[in-house]
């Protein structure tokens, strides 16, 4: 995490800078099947965060070596647009991208029923078209709404959140300027149902205290999100048409 | 991924063709509907939407500050890249750009700058020393066939919205881009023996090659392409291109209402 001390995130009311309370998070819009040559997606805007997922699959898996033969396998790639930051990202993959990737496929692949498609592979593709912090996340989100929109069957939606630390204090979804500036973050992806954390990553520095307080928002945030999510599926399939 | 060219498919095309008919019930020369949304991705400095029936794709725009070339002191550049992200179909996968990709972002890139709408010379800030690169990215989330026209489209689109972040860079006051002209593509696949506008993803998998046409403000081509295997007569030609500037003209009104908005 980034500096110390010289950038006010917390103002004299208590409030933070973008004037929301501490436990709470920025507004979210999800929308179902917005792509209409995937098998599955959906678009996520998550405060300025604006993510999109494509579901392709379930598919042969080839390379062969990449199949398992008692269940699928699904392939995450987690891409920022070059467009997508304040300063222009050359466009290909990065450690960064990889890592990403690598994570949320392994909580995909502990959420999705992966089971019932012995030797097939499930194409996740999430690009984020502009970034404010907490794209990973934001991605997540979408990638499970994808899913969903593509008829696979899974044990939950899993919801992506992330809180964090600024100026000692434990806050709800960090914006760029408490990424940049603050003391800890705790990206994480939620089964809301069945209370479950399928995704983990921290960096910074938090007591245990204040890990705690950090998971107690995200689970409330990811409860919130998930009826957002829910209603999108609803919207999408309303009339039992598509 | 290997693509299947489906000899029914072609069947059923060349079937319709003889009675002048298309897959979708439109007309040989009918676009689809088109929407553009500008100004719509945060980080930005100038962005478009464009949806084309069911190809989907957006274009943003970037600065970077940089040192000209030795031989042209004073003069910024412009640069345009397009992604075939795996997003986008099944067909498309991960990878170093592939020559499909190239090829589209070239060919929007000539069109754009072959227009002459963007003055070079505006974009130095001090000659030998400093000038801005414009960068155009292009990236293509659903191809529901006709994906050039839809790039093309976006490309001047975001690039007519875009403001300088001078601020940012500590060389002055933010401004608009000048941009001199709409340049605009339209494109063209042989389907099933005869050229059709605006390909859908069925005919071009089931057509042959594909012509793209760039046309200026006054009617004047800046950039024309070729693509893929099979031939065409000058009389064909001739056709075609008095449709694209039917349908160049429409396109460029699209452009300007929407930033009359």
């Amino acid at each position: 995490m980034g500096g110390y001390g010289d950038v006010q995130l917390l103002r004299d009311d208590g409030l933070r800078l973008d004037g929301r309370k501490i436990d709470e998070m920025r507004p979210v819009t999800v929308e179902a099947g917005v792509l209409p040559a995937a098998d599955g997606s959906a678009m996520v805007t998550h405060g300025l965060n604006v993510a999109v997922a494509a579901v392709y699959g379930p598919m042969e898996a080839h390379p062969r070596k990449i199949q398992r033969q008692d269940r699928a396998v699904i392939d995450v790639r987690y891409n920022m647009a070059p467009f997508s930051t304040s300063d222009r990202i050359r466009p290909g993959y990065n450690r960064r991208s990889r890592e990403i990737s690598k994570v949320t496929a392994e909580a995909l692949e502990s959420v999705v029923l992966v089971e019932r498609y012995p030797r097939s592979k499930i194409r996740v593709e999430i690009e984020i078209l502009a970034a404010e912090a907490g794209t990973r996340c934001v991605g997540i989100t979408a990638a499970a709404v994808a899913l969903a929109d593509a008829g696979i069957p899974m044990r939950d939606l899993i919801v992506g959140v992330a809180s964090g630390k600024v100026e000692d204090t434990v806050v709800l979804d960090l914006d760029k300027a408490e990424d940049n500036y603050g003391q800890a973050d705790l990206p994480v992806g939620i089964l809301p149902n069945t209370g479950e954390i399928a995704f983990l990553q921290m960096d910074g520095d938090l007591s245990p205290e204040e890990f705690n307080l950090a998971m107690e928002y995200n689970f409330k945030a990811a409860g919130e999100i998930h009826e957002i999510m829910v209603d999108a599926l609803k919207r999408r399939y309303e009339g039992g048409e598509n | 991924m290997v693509e299947l060219v489906p000899t029914l498919l072609r069947q059923e095309l060349a079937r319709l063709a003889e009675d002048d008919l298309r897959l979708d019930g439109r007309g040989r020369w009918e676009g689809r509907e088109v929407s553009l949304e500008t100004d719509c991705l945060y980080n930005a400095e100038g962005s478009a939407k464009v949806v084309m029936g069911d190809t989907i794709v957006y274009a943003g725009i970037k600065f970077e500050l940089r040192t000209p070339w030795p031989d042209r002191p004073t003069q910024g550049s412009l640069m345009c890249g397009a992604e075939l992200r795996p997003v986008a179909h099944r067909k498309y996968e991960p990878g170093p750009p592939s020559p499909q990709s190239i090829e589209l972002g070239r060919v929007v890139d000539r069109g754009i700058r072959e227009s002459g709408c963007i003055d070079m010379e505006s974009l130095c800030i001090v000659p030998g020393e400093k000038v801005w690169g414009v960068m155009i990215d292009i990236h293509v989330l659903s191809d529901g066939g006709n994906i050039f026209d839809a790039c093309g489209l976006a490309a001047i689109a975001a690039l007519r919205t875009a403001v300088v972040p001078a601020e940012r860079f500590d060389v002055g006051e933010d401004y608009t881009l000048k941009v001199n002209g709409t340049p605009i593509m339209a494109s063209f696949t042989r389907v099933g023996g005869r050229y059709i506008y605006d390909p859908s993803e069925e005919e071009e998998l089931g057509g042959d090659e594909r012509i793209h046409i760039t046309l200026g403000d006054e009617g004047h081509l800046h950039s024309l392409q070729k693509g893929l295997r099979g031939v065409f007569t000058p009389a064909e030609f001739a056709e075609i291109f008095e449709v694209a500037h039917q349908r160049c003209t429409e396109l460029r009104e699209l452009v300007a209402n929407q930033e009359g908005n």
